[in-house]
């Protein structure tokens, strides 16, 4: 018997010059358990259908769409997707989250997953539904925005589509292009790229079937529970400010990275203020379907318009750059919405170059810190991939390595993919959790920030707590990617694991305790590090940029904030003994046997263990 | 130079007689917590290096903040040189030089910390100690770890006054020109209260009758919803009563950073004049 929540099956589509064919791939009831659903599902996905060393904008590489065993429960925050495939950025697996109605139509179409691969021969947007797949070619929709591409798909198709499309630069392959439906971005990695490459602008689902539920009452009463739970001050900082809330208070903790991480305190920060911004331009509050938070906050756009902003595209494209016109910042990410551009990559890359040319190691004397027209400029070059745009667009470990002149030291990446807005000296298990995370500089899935900014540790003083921190967040992010449920409801539960496994056996049937869990999120993590090593990636990629260990900060109380290479060295030791692997960050044998991997090469990554 | 403060060890010699007191004065309260608390814990969040509390053989403390060490004299009534022989020699390799005090210096201010601690760039220091107003203060001043041999022969010897140590080792010596010289020390402790001592019931309560400490607080995301934006200046002694003169319940929701620096949630932790305490969302992120 099935178990609830899920159809037992991944669609694997294959677009071919003007049509698609299909074949539904079985997943059994031990690989559904073992990986979940969304990230750890998809992660499965790719060992089972990527071939190894797979260009990731070769017609072969798949682009999977996950969904999860709680999508179409009334739980809250649960109408989340994600996409997964091998990075263009990085090279490795990116897995990214999105959120809304795509999630519940696409999961409805009879899917646990929707796997894309080949290339149409025109532009062109797959269809999926009760009656399999098919392609249409869609030439009209070239150069369109996501969202103008979703409003004329939706004029053609008509209401009862729901759309994940990219913009420009997906079709252009910019290596950090996003994947985004209704507004909200599958932001990092690169697999608007990625789904560009195969010439489809746009994926269509629509609800044909319902899913069973194990325990319908049960889930309804978990439901509501959670609901009122998500009401409280654990989300509290969401709903009232959103996640721009973080830009003032990092600021005041000097871990707002700042001029490409050469300060982590910015003199603008108050003009970029979700406080400042709340009170002048504060116009409206969304949520994603099914979520009872309503963490997006909308502020209005000098000269008309409204625009959506979060911590991370205010810190990358304000502070990073050196911008503190609101105005600038709000056009900025405006921009970057149109074009489909991962604002962490891209604000990164912009910052490095910007550094580049004040160094004069780029012809780019207009690229300047703090001039918010010259950010816009580089915006437009890279959805374009023209002039300086081109190399920009490769992100800024591959430009680095084109301009050479040591500017890899300070390009702000880790396995190629630009960091988020967390300073990592400041932060050290932070730091930490950069530099071994699977997806490279990430904050969603490697929160340890929390850990540095909660007080149960010196934050400036990393050792083995922070690297028990770092796996602990770790493994948490991957149940709650897998599952899916919203990390913004992290705060609420008292025993995350207990409780997941109560909501995980209310929908599926399964006898799911803590420990299981537990087992899960660890598997999930070491799934992803042998797809990345498999793709080539050894400990050595584990690290942070020379700017991180060789210059340190002051604090405004005097204190120094000093990351030294050996103390990120042994930081990460203690990350790979805590994770059981060995010194090289390789897993043991027995480990992986419980991978459910056939295809893993297992002499190939396991180290002596 | 800051690094010198970031690698220095605090020393606290909880173990005197407090016979002109009356009472212990490691227990004395001071506005919620006690001397002995609050001195170390100020020491604790000044140097970078480990805090231990030396007691006398036997003797009863109140309690402690986290992570402070408790070192036993083995000796008693060899005063403060023994003391100091003892958590010198307890560092065991884990720091060069540290800030050495009594108990009973409740206005403390982690500015003179650093300011003594940082004469220790000279390497030929082996004492830095504050003259203030013409007197010595052997109580709150810098010691290398080196000189425990020093001082252990003196002992053996009989001799347990700390100016016989002086006269056997290189001592920098800072009077007040030198001390107030230092921007912060001027700012924040223009009088020198640091050095500022309580022997006898009268001291402790003239001390206690003094207004606490003027402190800047900023409230951030959620906590300044509601008009509650921009500093706002209050007197506290503590993290605890800073948070309760706003308003604010120090809860698993909610952090502070003092100076932008440490994130504690520790309601006992000491604050001074001049500290800047930002309370925000401990669920940042996202």
């Amino acid at each position: 018997m099935q178990a609830g929540g899920y159809f037992g099956r991944a669609l694997v589509v294959d677009v071919e010059d003007r049509a698609a064919r299909s074949a539904p791939l079985a997943l059994d009831d031990a690989v559904l358990r073992a990986y979940l659903g969304g990230v750890g599902l998809g992660t499965w996905l790719l060992h089972r259908l990527a071939p190894a060393g797979v260009d990731p904008l070769a017609p072969e590489a798949p682009l999977a769409f996950v969904f999860s065993p709680l999508v179409g429960t009334p739980l809250t925050t649960s109408a989340k997707f994600a996409v997964v495939a091998k990075s263009p950025l990085t090279g490795l697996l990116t897995d990214a989250l999105a959120s809304s109605r795509f999630a519940i139509a696409g999961k409805l179409t009879g899917n646990d997953a929707i796997v894309v691969r080949g290339r149409a021969a025109v532009l062109s947007v797959l269809l999926v539904d009760g009656d399999g797949p098919r392609l249409e070619a869609a030439p009209e929709l070239g150069g369109l925005s996501a969202a103008q591409a979703e409003a004329a798909v939706r004029e053609r198709f008509g209401r009862g589509w729901q759309t994940a499309a990219i913009g420009p630069a997906g079709e252009r392959h910019v290596r950090y292009a996003t994947i985004s439906h209704d507004g909200r971005h599958a932001g990092r990695g690169g697999l608007g790229a990625v789904l560009g490459a195969k010439n489809v602008k746009a994926v269509l689902v629509r609800s044909a079937t319902r899913v069973s539920i194990a325990d319908p009452h049960a889930v309804l009463a978990a439901a509501k529970d959670l609901r009122a739970r998500s009401f409280g001050p654990a989300t509290a900082k969401y709903r009232e400010l959103g996640t721009l809330a973080n830009l003032l208070a990092f600021n005041a903790v000097s871990t707002l990275p700042t001029r490409n991480f050469t300060a982590a305190t910015f003199d603008g920060a108050h003009r970029l203020a979700a406080e400042e911004l709340h009170e002048l331009r504060g116009v409206a509050r969304n949520s994603c379907a099914s979520c009872s938070i309503g963490c997006e906050h909308i502020y209005s756009r000098k000269g008309g318009g409204t625009q959506r902003m979060e911590y991370e595209n205010v810190f990358a494209l304000g502070p990073l750059c050196g911008v503190s016109d609101p105005d600038d910042v709000f056009a900025a990410s405006a921009r970057c919405d149109e074009l489909g551009l991962d604002t962490i990559s891209a604000g990164g890359t912009i910052a490095w170059a910007m550094e580049c040319a004040e160094r004069g190691l780029i012809d780019a004397p207009w690229l300047r810190f703090g001039d918010g027209a010259a950010l816009l400029r580089a915006l437009d070059l890279i959805g374009a991939q023209e002039g300086l745009g081109a190399l920009l667009a490769q992100g800024s470990r591959r430009a680095a390595e084109v301009v050479g002149q040591g500017s890899i030291a300070f390009a702000p990446q880790v396995k190629g993919m630009e960091l988020p807005g967390y300073e990592p000296r400041t932060l050290h298990a932070m730091a930490l959790g950069l530099a071994v995370n699977a997806r490279g500089a990430d904050h969603n899935r490697s929160g340890s920030y929390e850990a540095d900014l909660s007080g149960e540790h010196d934050r400036l003083n990393g050792g083995a707590a922070h690297a028990a921190a770092t796996v602990g967040t770790e493994d948490r992010a991957a149940v709650m990617d897998s599952m899916i449920l919203c990390k913004f409801l992290r705060g609420v539960f008292d025993d995350p694991f207990t409780e997941w496994a109560a909501l995980l056996s209310k929908v599926t049937g399964w006898d799911v305790d803590a420990a299981e869990l537990h087992a899960t999120a660890q598997r999930i993590v070491l799934a992803k590090r042998v797809f990345n090593q498999r793709e080539g990636a050894t400990a050595a990629d584990d690290t942070l940029p020379p700017r991180f260990l060789e210059t340190p900060l002051e604090l405004g109380s005097g204190r120094v904030a000093a990351l030294t290479a050996d103390r990120l060295r042994s930081m990460i030791d203690a990350y790979y003994a805590a994770r059981g692997w060995d010194a090289e960050g390789r897993p043991g044998r027995d480990d992986l046997a419980g991978l459910r991997l056939d295809r893993v090469e297992l002499h190939d990554v396991a180290g002596a263990g | 130079m800051v690094g010198l403060v970031d690698a220095a060890a605090g020393i606290v010699l909880a173990g005197g007689r407090s016979s002109r007191m009356g009472r212990a004065k490691a227990a004395l309260e001071w506005h919620g917590s006690t001397l002995l608390q609050r001195t170390t814990a100020l020491l604790a969040r000044t140097v970078g290096g480990p805090v231990l509390v030396v007691a006398a053989p036997g003797q009863e403390l109140p309690d402690l903040p986290p992570g402070a060490e408790v070192v036993a004299d083995p000796v008693e009534g060899q005063g403060p040189m023994r003391g100091l022989a003892t958590g010198l020699a307890a560092l065991d390799g884990r720091g060069t030089v540290a800030f050495v005090c009594s108990t009973d210096l409740p206005f403390l201010h982690p500015a003179l910390i650093r300011r003594v601690l940082r004469e220790f760039a000279d390497p030929g220091a082996d004492v830095v100690m504050p003259v203030a107003r013409g007197h010595r203060q052997p109580l709150a001043a810098g010691y290398r770890t080196a000189l425990v041999p020093l001082i252990e022969k003196l002992l053996g010897e009989g001799d347990l006054r700390p100016g016989m140590l002086f006269r056997h080792c290189r001592v920098l010596q800072l009077d007040d020109d030198e001390l107030l010289a230092d921007r912060d020390v001027a700012r924040h402790d223009p009088e020198l209260d640091s050095l500022v001592n309580v022997n006898e019931p009268a001291d402790y309560a003239a001390a206690l009758a003094r207004p606490e400490p003027e402190i800047v607080v900023e409230r951030f995301g959620a906590l300044a919803s509601r008009g509650q934006r921009g500093p706002r200046t209050v007197r506290a002694s503590s993290l605890g009563a800073a948070a309760a003169a706003v308003g604010i319940t120090l809860d698993r929701h909610v952090v502070a950073a003092v100076n932008g620096d440490q994130i504690t949630r520790d309601d006992q932790l000491p604050l001074v004049a001049g500290d800047t305490v930002a309370f925000l969302s401990s669920d940042a992120g996202g």
